[in-house]
C-alpha cells in the first residue's frame, strides 16, 4: 500500500492514479474526501491531531504501507516584505510541518513493514531562490534538509528518503503566474523545457521501485538545475 | 520498571550487559544506539496495545518536562506508567 498525501487534486492526485494505473494499492490524503478511483480519507497535514486520527485510519485497513508520497503543498507567490504573516505560517504549516508530521506518523510502519521509501515534494525554487518565492522556497528548503537528515536516521530501518524537486507543472500551484514567467524558470533548468506531471510520475515510479534501493538522501530535480 | 527493562533487555540482546533504573537510555553510557532506541519505542507501542492503551514517545507532556523520559530505565518506565494511568 502507498499513501498519498495531497492526492484530491495537482501532483499528488496524479502521482496516486498513476500509482494506482501500475497496480498499486494507493490511500489518497486530503483536506476533503475527493471523487477519485482510489481510496481517499480525509486529513489536515498541518495537524499533528489530524494526522495521528488518519494514521490510526490506515493502520486499522490491515495492509502495511510501503511508501508514503508526501505531495500535499500550497503556495503563496509573494514578495516577503508583502506577504501577511497568516499565509507565511500557513505555507510553513502545511509545505514543512505537515511533511514532517506524515513522516514522523508513518515512518514507525514502514519500519514495522521492514523498510520501505519516502518521497517529499520540494521545488526547484530552492536551488533558483526564485524571486517572489521566498516563503515557499523556504518551507521547501525546509522540507529538503528534513528529508536528507531523516535519510539517515532511518536508512538503518531499510527506509529510504528522497525528494523530487519539480520546477513549473500545470497545477494549481501554478495560477497567477504568467508564461513569461514560467519561461524565464525553464530557461534556467538544465533541460529547459516545462515538463509535466507525467514526468513527475515517472522519476517517482522509479524512486520506488525495489531496484532503487541504493537511493537515500537525494534531492531529484526534474530538469536539472 | 518491568515493562521497559523487559524490552530494553529484547532490544540489547546481549545477556552480559547489565541493566538497572539508572541505566541511560540516551547519551554518554547508553546502552542503546539510535536504532536500539526506535526499536525499544515500536516494542513499548506493541506492550501499551497488548495492555490497552496508547504509548506516545513523541508526547509533548513527556518532552516538555525539564529531562527527557528516556534519560533513565526509570524514568521512561515513568512515563510509560503515567501514560497507562491517564487511559485507565
Amino acid at each position: 500500500m502507498i499513501i498519498v498525501t495531497g492526492a484530491s487534486r495537482g501532483l499528488g492526485r496524479a502521482v496516486a492514479e498513476r500509482l494506482e494505473q501500475q497496480g498499486h494499492e494507493v490511500v489518497g490524503l486530503s483536506r476533503s474526501t475527493a471523487d477519485v478511483g482510489f481510496r481517499s480519507l480525509q486529513v489536515d497535514v498541518s495537524s499533528e491531531a489530524s494526522v495521528k486520527d488518519v494514521v490510526k485510519e490506515i493502520r486499522a485497513l490491515g495492509t502495511a504501507p510501503s511508501a508514503l508520497i508526501n505531495a500535499a503543498g500550497i503556495a503563496s507567490m509573494n514578495l516577503a516584505v508583502m506577504m501577511p504573516s497568516a499565509s507565511v505560517r500557513k505555507v510553513v504549516d502545511t509545505n514543512l510541518l505537515g511533511t514532517i508530521f506524515m513522516c514522523q506518523a508513518v515512518a514507525p510502519l514502514l519500519i514495522r513493514a521492514g523498510g520501505g521509501s519516502i518521497v517529499n515534494f520540494s521545488t526547484i525554487a530552492v536551488p533558483l531562490a526564485l524571486e517572489g518565492e521566498s516563503v515557499y522556497a523556504a518551507s521547501k528548503a525546509g522540507v529538503e534538509t528534513f528529508s536528507r537528515t531523516l535519510s539517515r536516521e532511518l536508512a538503518g530501518h531499510g527506509v529510504a528518503v528522497n525528494c523530487v524537486a519539480p520546477g513549473p507543472v500545470a497545477t494549481d500551484l501554478l495560477k497567477g503566474v504568467s508564461e513569461d514567467q514560467v519561461r524565464s524558470i525553464t530557461e534556467r533548468q538544465i533541460i529547459r523545457r516545462r515538463f509535466d506531471a507525467a514526468d513527475v510520475c515517472d522519476v517517482l515510479e522509479i524512486l520506488l521501485d525495489p531496484r532503487s534501493r541504493s537511493l537515500t538522501g537525494h534531492v531529484l530535480h526534474i530538469g536539472g538545475v | 520498571m518491568d515493562d521497559v527493562i523487559t524490552e530494553v533487555r529484547a532490544v540489547v540482546g546481549d545477556p552480559a550487559v547489565p541493566l538497572g533504573a539508572d541505566t541511560a537510555l540516551i547519551g554518554d553510557g547508553s546502552v542503546l544506539d539510535s536504532m536500539g532506541l526506535v526499536e525499544l519505542c515500536l516494542r513499548l507501542e506493541d506492550r501499551a496495545t497488548a495492555m490497552g492503551f496508547e504509548f506516545d514517545w513523541t508526547s509533548e507532556t513527556a518532552m516538555s518536562r525539564s529531562r527527557s523520559m528516556f534519560r533513565t530505565v526509570e524514568a521512561l518506565q515513568e512515563e510509560f506508567s503515567r501514560q497507562l494511568a491517564e487511559q485507565a
